[in-house]
């Protein structure tokens, strides 16, 4: 994205371009409507899932998707922050934990993890009976705060931070350590230094992978379908199973997530765009 | 189990992946689109998805896989998107005199892409290639989901028998056993293949 367009492009090449992004889009479509031709899909088994029922009952999940995502990616930001300053930090007993925690949560399987904290810690379905009604807003939050809701927050959010924190840390790395000694002699305290100075510039370099990460987290929300967390995923292995149409359902469910994740995407580079990194040469570290 | 599981998919995902990372770059318009639609596809929705597509899914087409060979497969079709990804990036790391070079000598495209490009982007691309599989082995206990008995499954069949949530634990150390070593041993792979310049 942007936001000066290049000056000297010649017509001709403006032209290809937009002919390939054409047949990118063309060619897309076309395997959008092929792949369920491919595999043998009915349209008549498209038709369960388009029923008013089946259509709440699949946005339901849909949005309790979309909160426990959208609370691990919030909360996940600061805990990697702070992960990736402890790691950075000159204090051993700071910098010891900090390491262990971040190796050991980036080696685990999520799947393992959501698996712990959902058996370790049954005291999180304390919200269970708080949430209860029969009106769709009720439905959605209730869900989204169920036990095994809390339990794929949790460990959606220990691990991205974990490897948030890894990414943030080569972010800081990346950056001059004149930045850092320029700050300090100003009078700036640590705190201050981090920041005002480090962290915004650290941020922006890290913006590509970082929202890669977090369209990661969102695809992981599925794993909560295995413990009973009853969004997306769940809600159409529950509707397939009662309409015998596995593959429509699940090819329904896909182009959902890919579309939540293709949103997520246009986020990058809407912040891109307010806030354009701005381009000071590397220095060589 | 989780080690076959992970070397069958890596290594399907591995020619799955560098078909489609030559696709992606090839002359045709159309082949880079299909390209581009298969990576954007699969980087943007769930494994599980995948996975259940696969084995609750197929079925229906009368494409009957036993539990183990839908896991390889759904691995290795999801990872197969990420590997066409980092194929790119190593090819374009080569520099394009040595493409050039190679077309005016009269080498076709598969030529030029065998002998001179896909040499040296395999080697650019080891240090990620390895992250990959690393990630793979992980997502590898995606497939206890399916019924396939790898180290997840068991370990949570023994926890649902003993009622002790710490059973995960020692499952999870040995992940970690099985990451670390493997973590060094791309290390060892990127120095021994590093292309001097």
């Amino acid at each position: 994205m942007a936001t000066v367009a290049a000056p000297s492009r010649p017509v001709s090449e403006r032209r290809t371009g937009m002919v390939n992004f054409g047949i990118q889009l063309l060619v897309g479509l076309a395997l959008l409507v092929l792949f369920p031709i491919a595999f043998g899909m009915r349209w008549a088994n498209f038709l369960p899932l388009l029923k008013p029922d089946a259509l709440r009952f699949l946005s339901i999940g849909m949005f309790a998707t979309i909160i426990v995502s959208l609370v691990a990616i919030v909360v996940s930001l600061p805990v990697a922050t702070g992960l990736a300053l402890g790691r950075l930090a000159p204090q051993p007993w700071v910098r010891w934990p900090c390491i262990a925690f971040i190796e050991v949560v980036r080696s685990l399987p999520l799947l393992l993890l959501i698996f712990y904290i959902n058996l370790r810690f049954p005291g999180l379905g304390v919200f269970e009976s708080a949430v209860n009604g029969e009106g769709y807003v009720n439905l959605v939050v209730g869900q989204a705060l169920s036990r095994a809701g809390l339990a794929v927050m949790i460990a959606l959010t220990l691990y991205t931070a974990a490897v948030n924190a890894e990414l943030l840390r080569s972010g800081i790395l990346s950056l001059d350590r004149g930045q850092t000694e320029a700050a300090r002699s100003l009078g700036m305290t640590y705190w201050q230094t981090m920041r005002l100075v480090i962290l915004p510039q650290a941020f922006r370099r890290i913006l590509a992978p970082l929202i890669a990460q977090f369209t990661i987290l969102l695809k992981d929300s599925s794993l909560g379908a295995i413990i009973g967390f009853i969004e997306l995923l769940r809600r159409a292995q529950i509707l397939f199973q009662q309409s015998f149409n596995p593959m429509e359902a699940l090819y329904v469910v896909a182009l959902i997530y890919f579309v939540l994740n293709y949103v997520l995407g246009l986020s990058s580079r809407v912040v891109e765009r307010r806030r354009p990194s701005v381009h000071v040469p590397l220095s060589e570290v | 189990m989780t080690i076959w599981l992970t070397v069958a998919s890596a290594l399907l995902s591995l020619i799955i992946g560098v078909v489609v990372g030559v696709m992606r770059i090839s002359p045709v318009p159309i082949l880079q689109s299909i390209a581009a639609s298969y990576t954007e596809f699969f980087r943007n929705i769930p494994l599980l998805v995948v996975l259940f597509f696969v084995y609750f899914g197929l079925p229906n087409t009368g494409l009957r896989l036993d539990a183990t060979w839908s896991a390889i497969w759904g691995l290795a079709l999801y990872t197969a998107a990420y590997v066409a990804e980092v194929i790119r990036a190593g090819l374009g790391t080569v520099s394009k005199g040595n493409v050039e070079a190679a077309r005016s000598l009269g080498l076709s495209f598969m030529q030029t892409m065998r002998y001179v490009q896909l040499p040296q982007a395999m080697r650019a691309a080891i240090p990620p290639l390895g992250t990959l599989l690393i990630a793979l082995l992980k997502n590898t206990s995606l497939a206890s989901t399916i019924t396939v008995g790898d180290l997840l499954f068991q370990s949570d069949f023994v926890g649902n028998r003993t009622f002790d949530p710490n059973i995960l634990l020692i499952a999870g150390a040995i992940y970690i056993a099985l990451t670390l070593p493997l973590g060094g041993l791309v290390n060892v792979a990127e120095r021994r293949w590093a292309i001097k310049r």
